[in-house]
């Protein structure tokens, strides 16, 4: 199948090129948040103790997710699908506004900000590339439009520097573990759905 | 005396569904000395001790695939405790998510092979670390070789992605080398080196570079 210029109609990418292109992407969303969280601990965390605080801090726990490859394993393609869109879409409003406010942090440098931009850009294509594999699963379904609402503005633009670094580190740290997430689903769908788990 | 402040040094999980946690003890005060380490998980309250001591050797807790999660933080804590009193490590977080260092590839084989076209090469195969589930995508491994001549310094180091196999075509004809080959997690540590094998490139061919 040809793989289609934007647009043209009637030309379909098969699911197994939309997978090899949400994994690639799903990859380097979570290498890019590995280092943004990285550099961030290294630049403003060392020393605060901010992980103790971070637990059970992230705004997507609400969404109930495997925990372990036996968990993973046993969940269906279609509600792994879903999870993996939800997770998606609960970052959407995050990383928009973790790319105005990171601007607002004492120097910080260009690379995080690039990061910040880059990963709030990746996450829409992934999230995008994803609809259309659920649309070619499931032809025809309406989605369920799952998601975590996010309510931690006002946290990044607090007065006190020291809780306003707590927010974005935070962030950061969930940042870092949900794209991990996404990526080993994915890595674990496209397995089952395009290799019949013999990868 | 009572003992001195235990200290948490590493903790590892090989395949992404256990993990294991090794510890450095203070000094014994003199006395018998027992060492207990506490965890609580994220999402949890409660406070659990070591499930086993025993599979990972001395100063060592394993947690099987029943007690690790992934994306949850473990606060590790030790405690030392003799007849005189009893000292805590520093709590160390752990989230198994990104301690993953696999074991290194086995069954590595060297063969000298030819194509259709007669020309000759050296195919070198390998096998994931057993424990490692790759197929079914839980874990994606990609892998280096290194090869040198027996006799030679420099190792020659090639990126081989995530197949298990690799063609070279540029050896010296007579010579006899070393290989080994480790892999890496997608996100996670590289693997140790496996061990080595050797290879006798015959005399009597002519290996050139495509």
């Amino acid at each position: 199948l040809p793989i289609c210029p934007s647009g043209s109609a009637g030309c379909q990418v098969s699911l197994g090129n939309l997978f090899d292109r949400a994994v690639k992407l799903s990859h380097y969303i979570h290498s890019l948040s590995s280092e943004i969280f990285n550099e961030f601990d290294e630049r403003y965390a060392q020393g605060r103790g901010f992980i103790t605080k971070a637990i059970d801090g992230c705004h997507t726990s609400s969404l109930t997710t495997p925990e372990d490859k036996e968990q993973a394993q046993q969940t269906h393609h279609d509600e792994l699908l879903n999870l993996v869109l939800g997770v998606l879409r609960s970052w959407n409003d995050p990383l928009l506004h973790l790319v105005s406010e990171v601007q607002s942090i004492k120097e910080a440098p260009d690379t995080i900000l690039w990061k910040a931009m880059e990963i709030e850009q990746q996450n829409k294509r992934l999230l995008e590339g994803m609809e259309k594999i659920v649309g070619q699963v499931h032809p025809g379904e309406t989605e369920n439009e799952v998601y975590s609402k996010w309510s931690g503005l006002p946290s990044l633009q607090m007065a006190d520097e020291d809780s306003r670094l707590f927010a974005f580190y935070n962030l950061l740290h969930c940042l870092r573990r949900d794209s991990h997430k996404i990526d080993n689903y994915l890595k674990l769908l496209k397995c089952r759905l395009i290799h019949d788990s013999n990868c | 005396q009572p003992p001195g402040r235990p200290e948490l040094l590493r903790c590892r999980s090989p395949e992404k569904e256990t993990f294991t946690c090794w510890w450095k003890p203070g000094s014994d005060g003199g006395l018998p000395t027992n060492y207990t380490l506490f965890y609580s998980k994220e999402g949890d309250r409660s406070i659990n001790e070591c499930p086993d001591y025993r599979t990972a050797g001395p100063n060592s807790c394993y947690f099987d695939k029943k007690h690790t999660s992934l994306w949850a933080i473990y606060n590790i804590t030790i405690k030392a405790t003799n007849k005189m009193g009893s000292n805590i490590s520093e709590p160390q977080y752990v989230d198994v998510t990104y301690i993953v260092q696999p074991d290194p590839p086995v069954n590595l084989s060297l063969e000298v092979k030819k194509q259709v076209d007669g020309k000759p090469y050296l195919l070198l195969k390998w096998n994931p670390p057993p424990l490692a589930d790759v197929k079914s995508g839980w874990l994606t491994l990609e892998y280096r070789l290194r090869l040198k001549p027996e006799d030679g310094e420099e190792w020659e180091t090639i990126i081989v992605g995530q197949q298990t196999q690799y063609k070279l075509f540029s050896l010296n004809p007579g010579k006899k080398y070393i290989a080994q080959v480790h892999c890496k997690p997608d996100h996670g540590e590289w693997s140790e080196w496996s061990s080595e094998n050797y290879i006798q490139i015959p005399g009597d061919i002519e290996l050139k570079d495509v």
